[in-house]
């Protein structure tokens, strides 16, 4: 019992005279969460594919089966109508939408500041820069820009979070971009093969990379989400397939398993 | 005995450790909600041929205790939409006088309240998605029913953190795991929404409460239900779950040593 | 990274094709991101045509594998016949789960061919011996992520002997291509009913 009469005054709480030891408070507030999906872009010649599953989650629930990841941006604003860029965003998906709805804005407004339609290099290089002003707070998303390059050939551009950016010929991005990279480093950029009897061991010359017709490249995308789909459990439902050419944009939906 | 006056009619000390206060304290860094308080539990909403059903129960909860029994977690959006309030109830109330500003504005502009469903959608996904960005969050799950711009049936959620996201049926909370698989049965989807009725989804979703009823220990059997069609919102307040069956709770055995 | 299957790196995938398997690991052995070794191979033979991978902690690849070395030798001389894959199969997961509690650090990969059914077999495992037959391929270690995705996307039922070489060989080059764990060289084994081919593969050297 002494330590109900001892130290009565260290124990008892005068929310008045007494303030507490002011002991910060720590956020327990997580402004994030991952809604899982996959992305994936391929160029060729004179096309860019971007492409995407349409299942959100949380956790293991399945939000929606039906929420595109992939946007055309610098349209029209219900229909898209007179884009000729993509934007595919995979991560968090509340700040993958605010990232397209402002890169779509800038470059509705580009375009009517200068009376011509924002090139994809420019457009990327204002990505980035959206990407970075947001650095100690980031976008949680992995964005891949895609369109036709001055030339009229396939460019596509890839994101990290904060605005680090690349063009390449493909790319996977988001849950399953670890399963589908190597495939693609394999059947899109012919990486360990080689001509077979261009010689004996060391001498084997390796086989270059042919830019692929908009078919095998389409045909790529497919195989490369069915396989996705059987190994991630956050990828499913539908695949998006968006495809930029000369002819502009064309918007196909494949079904995908819903297990 | 404590002879102190000041400590009579407290918790002992020594048994329920000092009295936390520093909720009461007004300076020190600003505090944000980083847990919600007294909060309401799932939304379950379906879309049918020619609109939309939503329901909540009436229950608001103070962690386990069933604190209010009689809050009506449906609100309007004028006579245009509903939107199902999960979560925290002060941030549900603050929502629904920003909304009500809003209608009346709108009411006053020269064109009337042209805004729908959707548009309340997005621009509640906004809001919270400003507020999560600042830290700051609004505590809720909702979902929100009515019609898009072009009339047709539409159904959506969005959450604390501004994520958003559109089904035939959805649910919050606990009927997301719940609700959604006894919904996704009865009405597949890829189903036309042609072929169901009006009397089908309300019989789904007072089905999908009663089982809410069953298995949530935070939910009540006492709950709302709106109707959303072209003829306007059919709102019902105080309505009870019927036909409940307990019978299988007899059979429920716990992990531990059975004693029945 | 403190977990010990990611401590020194490693990859390895069998599949099944007409009449015949192959098993492939990589050849690095690393502390972290320093590359300690490229001749580390972490397959095993126990039987003509019996052969186990392991990946994982390198210490108890190790262990492990002499473990089996011994336990297969034991069951040799009391048997008087060579251990069928399946057997191995059987031996591997009792002996993980005896040590439930205090597991080695590895994932098992088991491919041969049954010497008197002449049927082709996989098998994987976790650390704790839980067994998973598959009937298309079994992948482990740091490159297991890339591993599902190269061999989902390249694997047909019923390849024959040279083309599973050049399946299992791409699909293991390009997915340790993409784990900075993983690589350093490969080595393929191709087994048919009464022959085994064993080759070793170049790969990238970074």
């Amino acid at each position: 019992m002494t330590s109900l009469m001892g130290n009565h005054s260290g124990t008892i709480g005068y929310s008045f005279s007494e303030p507490t030891s002011a002991n910060v408070k720590q956020h327990s507030f997580y402004p994030y969460t991952d809604n899982g999906g996959s992305t994936l872009g391929i160029t060729g010649a004179d096309f860019a594919i971007l492409a995407g599953d349409t299942r959100s989650t949380s956790g293991y629930n399945i939000n929606s089966r039906m929420v595109p990841k992939v946007f055309k941006i610098g349209g029209d604003d219900e229909t898209g109508e007179g884009a000729n860029i993509i934007l595919s965003v995979v991560g968090f998906a509340a700040d993958g939408n605010a990232l397209k709805e402002k890169l779509d804005t800038m470059v509705r407004m580009y375009k009517y500041q200068h009376g011509k339609s924002m090139s994809v290099g420019a457009c990327a290089q204002r990505l980035s820069t959206i990407l970075y002003e947001k650095r100690f707070f980031p976008y949680y998303v992995h964005a891949i820009l895609a369109g036709l390059d001055e030339e009229g050939v396939g460019a596509l551009y890839s994101y990290d979070p904060v605005g680090s950016y690349e063009r390449e010929q493909c790319r996977a991005a988001g849950a399953a971009s670890s399963l589908i990279m190597p495939f693609l480093d394999n059947q899109v950029n012919s990486k360990n093969q080689y001509i077979p009897g261009s010689g004996e061991g060391h001498a084997l010359v390796p086989k270059k990379a042919e830019p692929l017709d908009k078919e095998t490249a389409t045909k790529l995308v497919k195989d490369a989400f069915t396989s996705a789909v059987e190994r991630h459990i956050e990828v499913g439902d539908g695949l998006q397939l968006v495809i930029v050419t000369r002819e502009g944009i064309e918007e196909v939906f494949h079904a995908l398993k819903q297990d | 005995m404590n002879h102190f006056p000041e400590a009579w009619g407290r918790p002992r000390n020594d048994v329920y450790g000092a009295y936390d206060h520093s909720y009461l304290q007004t300076s020190g860094p600003k505090a944000h909600t980083s847990s919600p308080a007294v909060t309401g539990t799932s939304v379950v909403g379906v879309k049918f041929n020619g609109g939309v059903a939503i329901a909540t129960d009436n229950l608001a909860s103070y962690g386990s205790l069933a604190r209010f029994s009689d809050v009506k977690r449906l609100r309007n959006f004028g006579d245009k939409a509903m939107v199902g309030f999960g979560g925290d109830v002060s941030d549900m109330q603050y929502l629904d006088r920003l909304l009500d500003s809003m209608d009346i504005k709108e009411n006053y502009s020269h064109h009337g309240n042209m805004l729908n469903a959707k548009n309340l959608h997005t621009y509640l996904a906004k809001v919270f998605y400003k507020r999560r960005s600042e830290f700051n969050p609004l505590w809720n799950h909702v979902l929100v029913a009515g019609f898009d711009g072009q009339g047709e049936p539409f159904l959506s959620s969005a959450d604390l953190l501004g994520t958003t996201f559109s089904a035939p049926h959805l649910a919050t909370g606990f009927g997301a795991h719940l609700a959604v698989p006894i919904l996704r049965r009865k009405f597949p989807e890829g189903t036309p929404l042609e072929q169901v009725s009006k009397e089908d989804a309300v019989e789904a979703l007072k089905e999908c409460l009663k089982v809410l009823f069953y298995r949530d220990a935070r939910s009540a059997d006492k709950y709302s239900i709106a109707v959303i069609t072209k003829d306007g919102i059919d709102l019902k307040e105080d309505e009870q779950i019927q036909g409940q069956s307990w019978a299988f709770a007899e059979r429920i055995r716990g992990y531990g040593a059975q004693t029945a | 990274m403190s977990n010990p299957f990611d401590i020194n790196g490693g990859a390895c995938v069998a599949m099944v094709g007409k009449d015949c398997v192959a098993i492939a690991c990589d050849l690095r052995l690393g502390m972290q991101s320093l590359t300690i070794s490229n001749n580390f191979p972490k397959i095993f033979n126990y039987a003509p045509s019996t052969y186990l991978g392991l990946t994982g902690l390198a210490t108890d690849v190790n262990t492990v594998s002499d473990l089996f070395r011994y336990k297969v030798n034991m069951y040799r001389l009391r048997e008087e016949r060579d251990i069928a894959p399946q057997t191995l199969a059987n031996l591997v997961s009792s002996s993980l789960y005896e040590k439930r509690f205090g597991p080695y650090f590895v994932s098992p990969v088991i491919a041969g061919i049954n010497p008197t059914t002449g049927k082709p077999f996989i098998c994987g495992f976790d650390s704790i011996g839980c067994i998973d037959f598959a009937k298309d391929f079994i992948v482990s270690g740091t490159a297991s992520d890339q591993l599902f995705g190269t061999c989902e996307g390249l694997w047909e039922p019923d390849l024959a002997p040279e083309d599973l070489f050049e399946t299992i060989s791409q699909a293991l080059l390009s997915a340790v291509d993409r784990d900075a764990l993983s690589g350093w060289g490969a080595q393929v084994y191709i087994i048919e009913k009464d022959k085994v081919t064993q080759r070793l593969l170049k790969g990238r050297q970074d």
